[in-house]
């Protein structure tokens, strides 16, 4: 159906967002590309210095520890979102009554903002006075400090965010498993397989797409994580939360640190970048095997 | 056959378990969250927890008398109406160049538009501060709502193109017949058989929108704080103030989860539409 004659017409439908994609990302990569060559702090040094920031940010072990803590977290964080949201979507699949108020119930975590998720995480996680403490403790468990000792607070911070997005994968998945063709399922049950095996051996293969497009996107997110640490450690106690946002933010707006801040987004984006276009090249292929 | 209907039964009964202790591991914190905003400061650091309290409005009447917390619920629906026209207005007709034509640099268009989602806020965010305080955009509804695009528009664009895929050809090919130009056939065909799509991507981008922070954080400080700021200035005075800023959050949220009741169908179709047949 596409006419290939038609190229300026094309051309003046897609000129908006052209424009506006080029005045709110282009520029702004580009400016932060070449100011990571300058030694600029918000103020009237502005020299250039080539490489000299990055040779210090790669002899620096603080950004070595933030971005090992970010791959930390965005690797466990998309891990448990994947394996509970895929659980709860095959156990949901199997209810007749109901499904529809439990689905709306389970989604309710995607309409709240991150830094809310964050402050209510603080809360319910006191290590004195909150709710959770004392649930332990009542049942015999040790309480746990949560945000408070560098040993606990990246376990508690990727557990924040799985209470937050789980139900990202969850939904999706769910509407996955209920777009599948009956025919497969139906014969594998009649071959005698149970729910277990037929989950296992016929329906997730047949979502390895849908799966694939979610853990790139989970993937990404967490990386990208800042409201969800900014809220509650701040990055800390020390730097044992600190991540590749929050250490470009508290450089920049800080310490106005800018030319430091943005050495740190462009290697950062370097590394997103490579993430995404290996996504890209691993569906291309994908879809010329037909999955 | 009986022992597996037995065995469908255990499971079904398993399956009702687990969906309830989700529900109730799910909707804990925020029930929790509600009831820190209508205790007193003692009942809230009560231990035991005090499960039946006298209920009081007081942290919710606060927030009327705390500077900038109305204005920063209204700035937030400014902000969020101005991001959703903007982003929906552009991509409806970026979606339909897409999906309509073939043209040099669509492929580079659409790996430009994945980029730009996916590359990290604090690419962007810095050079825009920087740019924004130089020409007095910083701290303003449009400047902020021109900023979200970066993420709404990418987004916007993906989402009605593959609503846009729906679109019977045969429809398309009737109304050039019937000499409708670009514009007519958009108006006529595309727009209308896509609405419930194009309605739940503003949905979507309003809920993006209003619920983000970190963008906000950085390029707005008075004039223009948006919800998520305000709430976020509670952050570090959590000792004192737990119910005050509980009650804060309550409304930051309040408006999402009547959204999310009454446009559920919509929200679901465009989370699932979106990366099942992205």
């Amino acid at each position: 159906m596409p006419s290939p004659h038609s190229n300026r017409v094309a051309y003046w439908v897609i000129a908006p967002a052209v424009f506006v994609l080029a005045l709110t990302s282009l520029y702004p990569a580009l400016a932060s590309l070449a100011l990571s060559f300058f030694n600029w702090n918000w103020g009237v040094q502005f020299d250039f210095v080539g490489l000299r920031n990055y040779l210090d940010l790669f002899r620096s072990a603080e950004f070595w520890q933030v971005l090992v803590q970010t791959f930390l977290f965005a690797v466990c964080a998309t891990a448990l979102e994947l394996v509970l949201g895929i659980a709860l979507a095959v156990v949901v699949d199997r209810l007749k009554f109901g499904a529809g108020i439990i689905r709306t119930l389970l989604l309710t975590p995607l309409m709240v903002s991150g830094i809310i998720v964050a402050l209510m995480s603080k809360i319910v996680l006191d290590p004195m006075l909150g709710i959770v403490n004392y649930v332990l403790i009542s049942l015999g468990f040790p309480p746990s400090p949560f945000f408070g000792t560098t040993a606990t607070a990246m376990g508690t911070v990727i557990m924040v965010d799985a209470w937050w997005q789980t139900a990202f994968v969850f939904i999706i998945v769910l509407a996955g498993l209920q777009s599948l063709p009956i025919e497969p399922i139906e014969a594998a049950r009649v071959d005698g397989a149970n729910s277990v095996n037929t989950f296992f051996r016929v329906k997730l293969p047949m979502l390895r797409p849908v799966l694939f497009t979610i853990l790139i996107f989970r993937t990404i997110d967490t990386l990208k994580v800042f409201d969800i640490i900014f809220g509650t450690t701040g990055g800390g106690p020390q730097i044992a939360t600190e991540v590749m946002q929050t250490l470009a933010y508290r450089k920049a707006f800080s310490f106005l640190k800018m030319s430091e801040a943005m050495t740190v987004m462009v290697i950062f984006s370097l590394i997103v970048l490579a993430i995404s276009l290996i996504y890209l090249r691993l569906e291309e292929r994908m879809d010329e095997h037909g999955y | 056959m009986v022992i597996n209907a037995r065995r469908d039964q255990m499971e079904r009964l398993l399956a009702y378990l687990i969906s309830l202790a989700a529900i109730l591991l799910t909707l804990f914190p925020i029930v929790w969250l509600l009831s820190v905003s209508l205790k007193t400061q003692r009942d809230a650091f009560a231990m035991p927890p005090k499960l039946i309290f006298e209920p009081i409005a007081d942290h919710f009447l606060g927030l009327l008398e705390r500077p900038g917390f109305v204005e920063a619920f209204m700035n937030s629906v400014h902000v969020t109406a101005l991001g959703v026209i903007f982003a929906i207005a552009i991509a409806v007709f970026a979606a339909y160049g897409i999906h309509r034509f073939n043209f040099r640099g669509k492929k580079l268009f659409g790996v430009w538009l994945l980029l730009a989602y996916m590359l990290p806020e604090f690419l962007f965010i810095i050079p825009m501060y920087v740019l924004y305080q130089r020409i007095g955009w910083y701290d303003t509804h449009i400047g902020l709502a021109l900023v979200y695009q970066v993420h709404s528009l990418p987004f916007a664009v993906w989402l009605i193109r593959s609503f846009f895929k729906e679109v019977p050809a045969e429809l398309d090919d009737a109304a050039r017949i019937d000499g409708c130009g670009h514009l007519k056939t958009l108006r006529h065909v595309y727009i209308p058989l896509a609405a419930p799509g194009i309605s739940a991507t503003a949905i979507l981008t309003a809920i993006w929108i209003w619920n983000e922070l970190t963008i906000a954080l950085s390029l707005t400080f008075s004039d223009a704080q948006t919800i998520t700021v305000a709430v976020a200035s509670f952050r570090g005075y959590t000792s004192i103030n737990w119910g005050q800023m509980s009650a804060a959050s309550i409304v930051a949220i309040a408006p999402m989860l009547v959204f999310a009741v009454f446009a559920q169908k919509y929200i679901v179709k465009g989370l699932t539409l979106g990366s099942l047949k992205g």
